[in-house]
């Protein structure tokens, strides 16, 4: 009756546990994919589409007829650089001709003038008309030459969804309706011109389109992706994406610890009936079959119940988050989330629990009689473990698709694993040996932690395997995207002032200084082109990388900075010198990655016709996302001052100042002012969405912890009863039995939040160097969160057990 | 029979049970005396109620009804925490399944209920224990690599270590070989007969059965003999 009883609730604790996992499956698959949806869409908005293609040939009708019936919405713009007169001085512009249906993703905003008010528009520029941004904010009002056709110039273009590449980098932007680029005549055969086909629409529609595509584009013909948007928002999209992948992981790998003890616990309550079933012949096959009927019965019972509480948990995220964001989360239409949540169900519960499962049916019949004492062999260890791994690792390739930060979180919780029960079993023994003399209390607990038959080290082992996951989850939550939050916190410079001659530098330093305006040091920029790597010219070089074709056709703002720049960091080769016989170059990793760029590397420029030539010093990473000048080239002083330069530097204007703007462009007409606070405010929008996400996964894993801790309170307590009967038998007072229950627990909180502190800090520092390129600082309050967490849950968890462990009977010791 | 030397006495004692079929009696109307220094073995089928008799007289568990005498304490009038204090030092226990502390060494199994109840030089006394019992060589193996004759033998040092009055025993051969049983027999009759402990014992064994001073059979939760 006791075995059944006991069987039944070791059944019920796996069972609340798998459906935990398929819940927590459900809901996060569910929640990812909307918010994935979200992220898509503001990734789109970078596109101002879904999908785009681009040659530097007009395209056939074909894509555009395909994408109709494919039911998507297209738009078509063509780009191309061409020139017009401010002052009499010629001025390279980048022109893009759109039609009506531009943008697909994302809204263009405009203002009347460059200190006015930003209007989101659907509209483009009339026929007739062009808007330009504020690099000429100057000409706003007034007519402008294009060719054979001149334009006005109503509105001042403050934002523009797909405008690629470093802010100050670019060439002033003027946007015009397509129907009048036919009349500027600038579009003749052999112009260098890009024409771009857009296409918006469903996943699904647009997913079947773009397989279409990749079959029928012609050479010359190029699917452009996130690679070409704007770096700040690139990368703050796919590190929000890792910090979900992240979370997603962490989560499950404390459901899974929770399935893991709990299939335990049911094997060894198990253990009693399968020796009294073999004693009457019945074999092992036989009971195999019974256990395998048992666990389809308990996953098909666990997936539908897991899916239902999945479903509901969605809500109170999609509350948070369209609260936050004033946006409603897109819906998710499809069966995926659900087949997903109830496979890694069945994956964890047959990968934790069969191996448990089959040892059990192995149970030597002889057990009947008395028990056998039977030391883990290395075999069945093995087994448990490497079907574990399989488990874990089916699991997250579901999951993440082979994505490298998913493996390595594997490989990070296999080595907690596998290194955890040795460093505990360590520490207890370690602990024993230091004193013989006396047993009581302190060597008894210990004692207690070692014997293997109530399995306390395991559970340490898993209960510190879900500690760590809530402690990563947590820095990933606090410290890293604190991190990422203080790279670009409130404050920072908002415009750029670029085109500053040099002869107004010091006057616009003094203008600014005057009144108040925080400003950066100025940078003197000098425009270059690549010509030649190693006196290869760059036109014969085969790049492996595409995108390398339009690196070398770019024109570069080269630098000088005395020191390297803020939140850079050399990643090969030194910092720039006047030791060599060749001016230096530092180049930016991405740059050097796409060209295939070595330190020692020998690179020519063209500075209008004059050659530049430059030694690469040093690969540098950037951390674009700062807002600060960032740039791809920096080179020694002498260099630079050889060549026309112009100069740059960042500001922070407050809206009450910016009415000094006008004064300054009136004073210094070459001055053009960029406002990056828009992007700022987008980059940041992001950060603050991920940040909220995270901590639903936090409550989620907080949630999964109960349950393991759960399980392992219930894994001890019958062993735990008896050994209570037995020192009530051997005369201890209800005092004695108290302390050490709760001191067993207490210790094992310490010993649990120790190791989880210390393995939380490695990963931590290993996932923010790695993975998310966030400097790691070491965490007290991790250490103190963990200690005190830990000890604090086990000693109140020990103090509510023995309320009933100390109501024992001391005869349960004569029944068992 | 003198009252002060009265070691357990038992007056009408009876244990009653509630079952989801309604009220069971265990014991009914028990009444029996042991003398210090005397061997009583209770013995009776499965089921007869002889296990909960021996919890009763050894202040385990409470009593329905009726009167229970240990060492001079009137049981039915003390709670578990009092009647832990009267067991502390004066009373030992064997078990049929043993009981030791897996994880702990012999030695450590000794010193368990000498440090429990405060008595000092616990490691010196359970040593000179495991001496007793043949198993000073193996102080330091923990318990669950010992084989069963030797974890009884610990089960017996840590039941003696404190030199109790009264020593308790149910079925202690009962997961023993028939050879280790009797070697376990002989070990708890030669150190009783050195330290002249009372010793209350519940056993099928026939060996054991003959070795007590008196026997007393139960039948269906009645004393049916006593002689």
């Amino acid at each position: 009756m006791k075995v059944k009883r006991a069987t039944i609730h070791a059944y019920w604790l796996m069972f609340i546990a798998s459906v935990i996992t398929v819940s927590i499956v459900t809901s996060s698959q569910l929640i990812t994919d909307r918010i994935g949806l979200l992220l898509d869409r503001q990734a789109s908005e970078l596109l101002a589409a879904d999908l785009l293609i681009e040659s530097s040939n007009e395209f056939s009708s074909d894509y555009r007829a395909q994408a109709q019936r494919d039911g998507l919405q297209v738009s078509q713009s063509v780009s191309l650089r061409s020139a017009i007169f401010v002052d009499d001085n010629p001025s390279l512009i980048a022109l893009k001709a759109v039609d009506a249906n531009y943008p697909l993703r994302g809204k263009l905003e405009t203002a009347g003038e460059m200190t006015g008010d930003r209007q989101v528009t659907t509209e483009i520029p009339a026929r007739g008309e062009v808007w330009v941004d504020s690099k000429l904010a100057s000409l706003v009002g007034s007519r402008l030459q294009l060719g054979e056709q001149s334009f006005a110039a109503s509105r001042l273009i403050t934002y523009e969804p797909d405008r690629g590449g470093a802010i100050f980098n670019l060439a002033p932007r003027v946007l015009m309706n397509h129907e009048d680029l036919a009349s500027t005549g600038l579009v003749v055969p052999g112009s260098r011109v890009k024409y771009r086909l857009m296409f918006a629409g469903a996943a699904a529609d647009v997913g079947r389109f773009k397989i279409w595509l990749m079959i029928n584009i012609k050479p010359g013909e190029e699917i452009q992706d996130l690679e070409n948007a704007r770096p700040e928002m690139r990368r703050a999209l796919e590190r929000t994406r890792k910090f979900f992948a992240l979370a997603i992981v962490l989560t499950l790998v404390i459901a899974m610890a929770a399935i893991a003890i709990t299939a335990r616990y049911t094997a060894t309550q198990e253990a009693p009936k399968v020796a009294m079933l073999r004693a009457f012949g019945i074999s092992q096959i036989s009971l195999l079959k019974y256990y395998l009927r048992q666990l389809g019965a308990l996953w098909v019972t666990a997936t539908l119940v897991g899916i239902a509480i999945g479903w509901f948990t969605q809500f109170p995220l999609q509350w948070v988050l369209d609260g936050w964001f004033g946006k409603a989360l897109p819906q998710v239409n499809s069966l995926r989330p659900y087949l997903t949540a109830a496979l890694v169900g069945l994956l964890a519960l047959a990968g934790f629990s069969l191996p448990y499962l089959v040892n059990v049916t192995a149970t030597p019949p002889m057990q009947v009689l008395r028990t056998v004492v039977n030391s883990r062999s290395w075999l069945r260890g093995l087994s448990i473990s490497a079907s574990a791994i399989i488990a874990v690792f089916a699991v997250l390739m579901l999951l993440m698709q082979s994505s490298l930060l998913a493996v390595a979180t594997l490989a990070l919780v296999l080595a907690c694993a596998l290194i955890l029960p040795l460093l505990l079993g360590w520490m207890v023994r370690a602990l024993l040996v230091s004193s013989q003399r006396r047993f009581w209390l302190r060597q008894y607990l210990l004692s207690r932690l070692r014997a293997t038959s109530r399995g306390a080290i395991y559970v340490m082992s898993g209960f510190s395997l879900v500690l760590i996951a809530i402690l990563l989850i947590a820095v990933v939550k606090d410290e890293l995207i604190g991190e990422w939050q203080t790279q670009l916190p409130e404050g920072i410079p908002n415009y750029f002032l670029i085109n500053i001659r040099s002869e107004d530098v010091g006057g616009i330093e003094a203008f600014l200084r005057q009144r108040g305006i925080e400003a950066s040091t100025p940078y003197a920029l000098v425009r270059a082109r690549m010509t030649q790597i190693n006196a290869v010219d760059v036109d014969k070089i085969d790049f492996r990388d595409p995108r390398a074709a339009h690196s070398v056709t770019h024109t570069f703002n080269v630098t000088h900075a005395e020191e390297l720049p803020d939140q850079n960091q050399i990643v090969a080769g030194e910092w720039l010198s006047d030791n060599d016989d060749l001016a230096q170059v530092s180049v930016e990793q991405g740059l050097a990655e796409r060209l295939e760029l070595e330190v020692g590397d020998r690179l020519t420029m063209a500075v209008g016709s004059q050659p530049l030539e430059a030694r690469v010093s040093s690969i540098r990473s950037v951390l674009w996302e700062n807002f600060k000048p960032n740039f791809y080239l920096i080179a020694n002083a002498e260099l630079i001052e050889s060549f026309p330069q112009t100069w740059l530097l960042s500001a922070l204007i407050a809206d009450s100042d910016k009415a000094d703007l006008k004064q300054l462009l009136q004073r210094y007409p070459s001055v053009t002012l960029l406002d990056i606070s828009e992007l700022m405010a987008r980059v940041r929008a992001i950060v603050d969405r991920a940040s909220v996400a995270l901590q639903f996964f936090f409550l989620f894993a907080l949630a999964s912890a109960v349950i393991v801790l759960l399980a392992a309170i219930q894994t001890g307590r019958h062993e735990r009863e008896v050994e209570s009967s037995l020192l009530r038998a051997l005369s201890a007072s209800s005092g004695q039995l108290y302390r050490v229950h709760i001191l067993e627990y207490t210790l094992m909180g310490a010993l649990i939040g120790f190791f989880s502190a210390a393995f939380a800090t490695v990963a931590g520092w290993a996932l923010s160097e790695y993975f998310f390129d966030i400097e790691f600082q070491l965490s007290a309050r991790v250490w103190i969160y963990s200690l005190v967490s830990a000890t604090l849950v086990f000693s109140l968890a020990g103090t509510l057990v023995s309320r009933r462990v100390y109501n024992v009977s001391p005869m349960k010791v004569l029944r068992s | 029979m003198a009252e002060n030397n009265l070691c357990i006495a038992l007056n009408q004692v009876a244990k009653t049970v509630d079952t989801p079929e309604g009220k069971l009696d265990i014991l009914d109307n028990i009444s029996l005396q042991v003398e210090y220094q005397e061997a009583v073995v209770i013995k009776g089928a499965s089921g007869s109620g002889k296990t909960t008799l021996l919890g009763l007289m050894a202040g385990l568990d409470q009593a329905s009804s009726g009167d229970i005498l240990l060492l001079g304490h009137n049981l039915m009038q003390k709670n578990e925490e009092q009647r832990a204090a009267i067991r502390s030092g004066q009373v030992g226990f064997v078990f049929q399944s043993f009981h030791l502390v897996q994880g702990a060494s012999a030695v450590q199994n000794v010193m368990l209920p000498l440090e429990l109840s405060g008595i000092g030089d616990a490691q010196a006394r359970a040593l000179a224990s495991l001496q007793q019992v043949g198993l000073e060589s193996r102080r330091d193996t923990l318990v669950e690599h010992l084989s069963g004759g030797e974890q009884q033998r610990v089960a017996i040092a840590r039941a003696y270590a404190t030199r109790p009055r009264i020593l308790f025993a149910d079925e202690p051969t009962g997961n023993l070989d028939a050879t280790t049983g009797r070697q376990i027999a002989d070990l708890m009759f030669a150190l009783r007969d050195q330290s002249g402990t009372t010793l209350v014992l519940v056993t099928h064994e026939t060996e054991l059965l003959e070795r007590g001073d008196r026997q007393i059979l139960i039948e269906s939760g009645r004393l049916v003999s006593d002689g």
